[in-house]
């Protein structure tokens, strides 16, 4: 039985082997994460980073004699299509994925790409919870909520100084971890929520959160989600006359939420991913962004581009394409991107990475509070 | 009055208002159902594609420099409602009238299809993202102490109470009063019989999607404009929620539809006020349990007949 295995395995290897070389000339990466849905925003985010890295790494000669080829995935944020997505990679033969975006979506599908000897680079998943299962493939070039958590309650602490507190979620792993989170940093100093509290993600109408809010007095609201809950729950605080203060995570902060909130999205406070596209080293993808018509502000556009800089640097520097052996070099290096001197630790995750505060305007921009 | 029973009103013409607009969408379930006993399950789809004409044609008429907000509302409305009728018409000639003679359950699958490709067709044609439209119709009253606590009650609040209301009167005096209506009683009493005494049965049943089509275009009006956001998942959601409150005032019964969402809206709105908000679909569907577990034909419904 053993021997069958065995050479079974060697048949197979030939066989991929053989694959490999038939296809030398292009590297195809995944780009996995929402393309529809509800948040397909942040999947365009990402999605246009990485493309924009695939086309100047192309443009300065390709990787080891390859071009690089992007192929599009779309898991609509759904932890049940991330999974039919990562199977579908895998069988595809691919063994370089940028993505997923949901940190629900990415948990299930970092499994399969472990298990299948797959090298996935996250640009936008924040969830501690997906390096926590020692898996060696796993990498990501954004802050975890466990960092983005504490650095919002530091600010609300220290600068917002609440009288009474609430905060909402939306159950989500994302949303509800964050929130979880900033609400045992706040307790730690001694403020004491007046209310934690879910909401439905897909809900429309929050009257009945808002009337209770208004009615415990509360001048102070962080609220873990996305942006079309939050922009809702804004737009109705405004008619009903609730003049809170509100806070978010970076998952609240894009232009959409001052599309659907109006008004009310003024002097919205965000945590978000210092904004790349200000760096003065950047301006020359910057303007390569605008040329295409494409929006470089977003939070995980220039993630997503330094997460193929991570893999094509180590690709060249090893000579080889193994997930494996590239694993091992990106844990030992740090690496030179555009968003900074990037370093993992043991886990996948990045050693140091800085958020911002933001201060939220009507019209969709934003300027940094501080 | 106190910080308590000013909070139950606020809490109140939340709930109220919330219901109301499950009772107009659940009518559309509760006449399709009445007359050839299946559920439209496309109907929610009808909603939603009602929304999205009324923030087409409101952003279009705005760009072209129309202000004037009653007459912007009437053509948006009237475009809405033709378009959404011609769905919820084409829908019935192409996806159900061909089943009518097969088992119940064809029909079902047929109608859930139709809910999922119109959904599609949807998010391919207008993407999948958030819709916003800027409020249009603002402000509204106050009262009570602002130091105690402020009710508001908002102008759009009451434009869906009146719009509800109002829709309601109108179809209950069309059902019982006018020739059509009398052919649709006669139709939901016995379709074979009533075609042989010469009713054309399929003209009537074609009215009725049209009709539940064109309130579904109603509620697609006023849930955008209220709420001022539109996508292509909003039809399933409220689709659920409204057949559920046609059920549990009685599927088949027009008063049972309005009492039913009026139900639902406020038990969701007094749960969210009274314990954490997670728990408000728990317990609006417990009731539906309860109720369906003592009542099996729903509040106002009357025991099903079975038809030989």
């Amino acid at each position: 039985m053993k021997t069958l295995k065995t050479t079974l395995k060697a048949v197979a290897l030939a066989v991929m082997g053989t694959a490999a070389m038939a296809q030398a000339d292009t590297l195809k990466i995944g780009i996995a994460g929402p393309a529809t849905g509800p948040v397909a925003q942040y999947g365009d985010m990402q999605k246009i980073g990485a493309m924009m890295a695939i086309e100047q790494i192309n443009k300065a000669g390709g990787v080891n004699g390859m071009e690089l080829e992007g192929v599009i995935y779309d898991d609509a944020c759904d932890p049940k299509q991330a999974v039919a997505v990562a199977n579908k990679i895998v069988n595809d033969g691919i063994q370089h994925v940028i993505g997923h975006l949901c940190s629900s979506s990415t948990e299930p599908a970092s499994d399969i790409y472990e298990e299948e000897g797959v090298l996935m680079i996250t640009a936008a998943s924040t969830s501690p919870t997906i390096t926590e299962k020692g898996h060696q493939l796993i990498f990501r070039t954004i802050g975890l909520d466990s960092l983005q958590g504490p650095f919002a309650a530091s600010y609300i602490i220290n600068s917002v100084k609440p009288q009474r507190m609430a905060i909402i979620h939306d159950k989500q792993q994302y949303g509800e971890g964050l929130a979880t989170s900033v609400k045992n940093e706040v307790e730690k100093a001694g403020i004491k929520p007046v209310m934690f509290e879910g909401v439905t993600a897909g809900d429309k109408d929050f009257s009945a959160l808002i009337a209770k809010l208004k009615k415990e007095n509360v001048d102070f609201v962080y609220y873990g989600g996305y942006h079309p809950e939050l922009g809702l729950i804004l737009r109705q605080s405004k008619e009903k006359g609730f003049g809170a203060k509100f806070m978010g995570p970076e998952g609240v902060g894009n232009p959409d939420i001052s599309k659907i909130a109006g008004e009310a999205s003024e002097g919205l406070l965000v945590t978000l991913p210092q904004s790349f596209d200000q760096d003065p080293e950047n301006q020359k993808l910057v303007a390569a962004f605008k040329a295409k018509g494409e929006d470089p502000t977003g939070p995980f556009v220039f993630p997503a581009y330094s997460a193929l800089q991570v893999m094509t640097d180590s690709m060249k520097a090893t000579g080889s394409v193994s997930p494996d052996e590239l694993a091992e070099y990106m844990r030992g290096n740090a690496f030179d991107t555009t968003t900074g001197k990037l370093e993992f630790d043991a886990k996948g995750d990045l050693k140091q990475f800085s958020f911002v505060v933001y201060n939220w305007h009507a019209d969709g921009s934003k300027t940094a509070v501080k | 009055m106190t910080e308590t029973s000013l909070y139950l009103i606020q809490q109140l013409i939340n709930g109220l208002t919330i219901g109301s607009t499950y009772a107009l969408i659940a009518i559309g379930y509760t006449m399709v159902y009445g007359i050839i006993g299946m559920i439209n399950f496309a109907h929610g789809e009808i909603y939603m594609i009602g929304s999205y004409v009324t923030f087409i044609v409101i952003a279009g008429l705005m760009s072209m420099g129309l202000v004037s907000l009653p007459i912007v509302l009437l053509i948006a409305l009237i475009i809405a409602i033709i378009t959404s009728s011609t769905y919820g018409w084409t829908v019935e000639r192409v996806a159900y009238r061909p089943l009518r003679g097969s088992n119940r359950l064809i029909a079902l699958i047929s109608a859930i299809g139709m809910s999922i490709f119109l959904q599609n067709f949807v998010v391919l044609s207008q993407g999948s993202r958030d819709v916003a439209l800027p409020p249009q119709i603002s402000g509204g009253w106050t009262f009570g102490d602002p130091s105690v606590f402020e009710v508001s009650f908002s102008y759009m609040q009451l434009l869906i109470w009146l719009a509800t209301f109002l829709t309601m009167a109108g179809l209950t005096l069309f059902i019982s009063k006018s020739r059509m209506g009398r052919a649709c009683r006669a139709c939901s009493e016995d379709l074979g019989m009533t075609n042989l005494l010469g009713i054309n049965t399929n003209k009537i049943i074609s009215m009725t999607f049209v009709i539940g089509a064109a309130l579904a275009a109603i509620a697609g009006l006023l849930l955008g404009l209220y709420y001022g956001v539109v996508n292509p998942f909003v039809g399933f959601m409220a689709g659920l929620k409204a057949f559920t409150a046609a059920v549990l005032g009685g599927i088949g019964s027009i008063p049972g539809a309005m009492l039913g969402g009026l139900i639902l809206g406020v038990t969701e709105a007094l749960t969210s006020a009274y314990f954490p908000s997670e728990y408000k679909d728990v317990v609006a569907f417990s009731l539906l349990v309860l109720i369906l577990l003592f009542r099996p034909s729903g509040l106002l419904g009357k025991p099903e007949v079975e038809k030989v």
